[in-house]
């Protein structure tokens, strides 16, 4: 990977004067990250998914962003009938046109984190929840990001509208883009926030290394959906730290409908009684597209609460993984911990790879996990012919059913009809199943 | 309207029906009544499509054609309805939509237009009345979170929007209180017609209080041991199926 390796420090010297924020500790996650390298297949982690197809990729600085296209672009993609707060970025660029954060509440501060840096960049706020060592890719991200979002709920706001963030990029002919989209959190005691984190592209191919960070603290209430809507050639890897103490909650939804090559790696830690976070994802992989989960939760304190429902619609030759670990600390007494893996294969050519992984060192807890593999119910499918709807339209309303189970969980309608709409695109004849839902 | 002759089916690898005849004709309520395992529901299901049934002998004709030659959806098109004796929840798949696509299928299939929303709603609005549903059914997913009785309601109330010329009814009457039952019967009855033949699967004869046969078959052991009129279920009723079983020799 040397010449993927080289780019990067070619990134690093083309960049480093206009990074905003603190440059040394720039430099020394450069270093770190380019002493071990990318992550290969030989660590158990990656096993199944590998990057070596970015070995032969000359990573490039994105180029300037031209505002009207960008505007264009944005009104392409953005979700209608989001009308809260909303910070756009474009290619890792933010789009103060297309931003909107007049009229928030008082104690909620939303930003762009670039800016925050270059007015106080002392005061470092990058790193805190993010382990380092066990995810390395984040290193990358912090010693080349160009920009993101930062969000703080300094006192108790309970900020009805979500807050949402869209970065869209936008790939070109010629060496791909590596943009690196970096979310910080960070939620007061008592206070409750939705955040949506919407990725997606179009064009050529772009790398897109994200890394989010999320502390919330006692009793604090957090929602954060991840959506994913990438253009086929895209490559995105993104990592999801979070930590919450006492009594403090977080939903994650996580979605994926795009994409080439997509790695997400949840990591929650649960470091006080009454921390409970839950996981919902959807993946819907097509072609060649090969899209991997790794979620990790760490149950550091007694009467912590985990629950994880991953589904994952394959067609096509693509694959899946998905891969959930879960471990609970010896003094983490009456925790716990739920985890399910569902996935509907729609060819005989896809293939997906499950694995739960328990790693257990108390003795009283409460622990279940389950993952399936099939086709579509048979019964389900005779129902629907029963009554005259042909095969094909009696399996794509069932594919679309299985998938619409995890989308009704979202609590967000414009959202939800957009990814509705966005799962019924990816089947056949999908002009017709239209009229069923 | 319907000939079954000499049916044998087999699923698994294990023979259920064996040697089954039986025939109904347009106008015609027929019951078919017996123990557990004797094969009533695999008839039903043998009847609409249901695939992993192996036809090892026998025909059924219906309206002059092979009806084991149809696929599920042609069957259905062709005016076969069967009445789910555990329907199906399909969350995410709209109940009102679902039923305008069977009823415009089945139209197309016939040359007629397809109905407009105002002419569909119109119709559904007066059979859901009759089953005595309330409208919010209709915009929920199909039979999602509904209790037993309303998915069994929702059967009927399908059969009644879709007009089959054999309507084949599993175990309707399992699983329902008898308000319910009175409900159901009524949208049944109410579909009685010289053109419609109506084949009812049941085990208890009490449905038949309500849905009065013009024939009661006995099936057992994967045959037609005994047919009569309505007495027959009476019967049944008061002595069980043993004394019948023993006496035909299965």
């Amino acid at each position: 990977m040397s010449a993927l390796l080289e780019s990067l420090r070619q990134h690093w010297r083309d960049r480093a004067s206009t990074l905003p924020g603190n440059a040394d500790a720039r430099q020394q996650a450069l270093e770190a990250f380019l002493a071990r390298g990318f992550p290969t297949t030989a660590e158990e982690d990656w096993k199944y998914t590998s990057l070596a197809r970015l070995e032969d990729a000359s990573l490039a600085v994105p180029g300037p962003v031209d505002l009207a296209e960008a505007m264009a672009a944005v009104e392409r993609h953005a979700v209608p009938g989001l009308d809260g707060p909303r910070l756009v970025f474009v290619n890792g660029q933010l789009i103060p046109p297309a931003c909107r954060l007049e009229g928030m509440p008082e104690g909620l501060g939303v930003g762009s984190l670039g800016q925050t840096l270059q007015e106080h960049g002392d005061a470092d706020p990058l790193d805190r929840v993010v382990d380092l060592d066990r995810y390395r890719l984040a290193r990358l991200n912090t010693a080349l990001f160009l920009d993101g979002a930062l969000i703080r709920a300094t006192k108790q706001v309970g900020a009805e509208k979500p807050i949402y963030l869209l970065f869209l990029n936008l790939g070109a002919p010629g060496a791909m883009p590596l943009i690196q989209p970096r979310v910080l959190i960070d939620v007061a005691q008592g206070a409750a926030l939705t955040v949506i984190e919407h990725h997606c592209g179009e064009g050529e191919a772009a790398v897109i290394n994200a890394v989010t960070e999320i502390s919330g603290q006692s009793a604090a209430r957090i929602t954060h959906y991840r959506v994913q809507e990438h253009a086929e050639r895209h490559i995105q890897i993104a990592g999801l730290n979070a930590r919450l103490d006492r009594d403090a909650s977080l939903v994650c939804h996580n979605i994926d409908l795009g994409g080439a090559l997509v790695r997400n790696d949840v990591h929650a830690r649960l470091l006080a009684p009454g921390a409970e976070v839950e996981l919902n994802g959807l993946y819907f992989t097509r072609g060649t597209s090969h899209v991997d989960n790794h979620t990790r939760i760490d149950h550091l304190a007694p009467r912590t609460t985990s629950r994880e429902d991953y589904r994952g619609v394959l067609d096509g030759r693509s694959r899946a993984v998905f891969n959930g670990k879960v471990l609970v600390a010896e003094d983490a007494q009456k925790i716990e911990a739920h985890q399910s893996n569902n996935n509907l294969l729609l060819s005989r050519e896809c293939e997906v790879d499950t694995k739960p992984e328990l790693e257990i060192y108390a003795d009283d807890v409460k622990c279940s996990h389950g993952a399936t593999v099939g086709q579509l119910d048979a019964t389900a499918l005779f129902y629907l012919r029963s009554r005259g709807l042909d095969a094909d339209t009696a399996r794509g309303l069932l594919t679309f059913a299985f998938a619409e189970e995890v989308i009704a969980r979202l609590g967000i309608t414009p959202l939800a009809e957009r990814l509705s709409g966005t799962v019924m695109g990816h089947l056949p004849d999908s002009e017709r199943l239209r009229e069923f839902t | 309207m319907l000939k079954i002759k000499d049916l044998h089916a087999r699923v698994d690898g294990k023979d259920i029906l064996k040697g089954l005849t039986l025939e109904v004709a347009a106008g015609e309520v027929h019951a078919i009544m017996g123990p557990n395992g004797a094969g009533k529901s695999t008839l039903a299901q043998v009847l609409a499509g249901r695939e992993g049934y192996e036809i090892v002998s026998g025909s059924v004709e219906y309206l002059g054609q092979d009806l084991l030659e149809l696929a599920p959806e042609e069957r259905a098109r062709e005016g076969v309805f069967l009445a789910f004796q555990y329907p199906v929840e399909i969350p995410g798949v709209n109940n009102v939509y679902l039923l305008k696509a069977a009823l415009n299928a089945i139209r197309k299939h016939r040359g007629e237009d397809e109905l407009d929303a105002y002419a569909f709603m119109k119709i559904v609005r007066e059979k859901m009345k009759l089953m005595q549903m309330d409208p919010s059914f209709l915009n929920r997913g199909v039979n999602e979170g509904f209790s037993g009785g309303e998915k069994k309601r929702n059967e009927i109330l399908q059969m009644a929007v879709l007009e089959p010329k054999l309507a084949l009814l599993d175990e309707t009457d399992s699983g329902l209180d008898i308000d319910a039952m009175k409900v159901v019967a009524e949208g049944v009855n109410s579909l009685r017609s010289p053109e419609r033949a109506i084949v009812m699967v049941t085990h208890y004869q009490r449905l038949l209080d309500h849905i009065v046969p013009d024939v009661v078959h006995v099936l057992a052991d994967g045959r037609i041991v005994k047919s009569g009129d309505r007495s027959l279920a009476l019967e049944l009723e008061e002595r069980g199926y043993d004394w019948l079983q023993k006496a035909v020799g299965t």
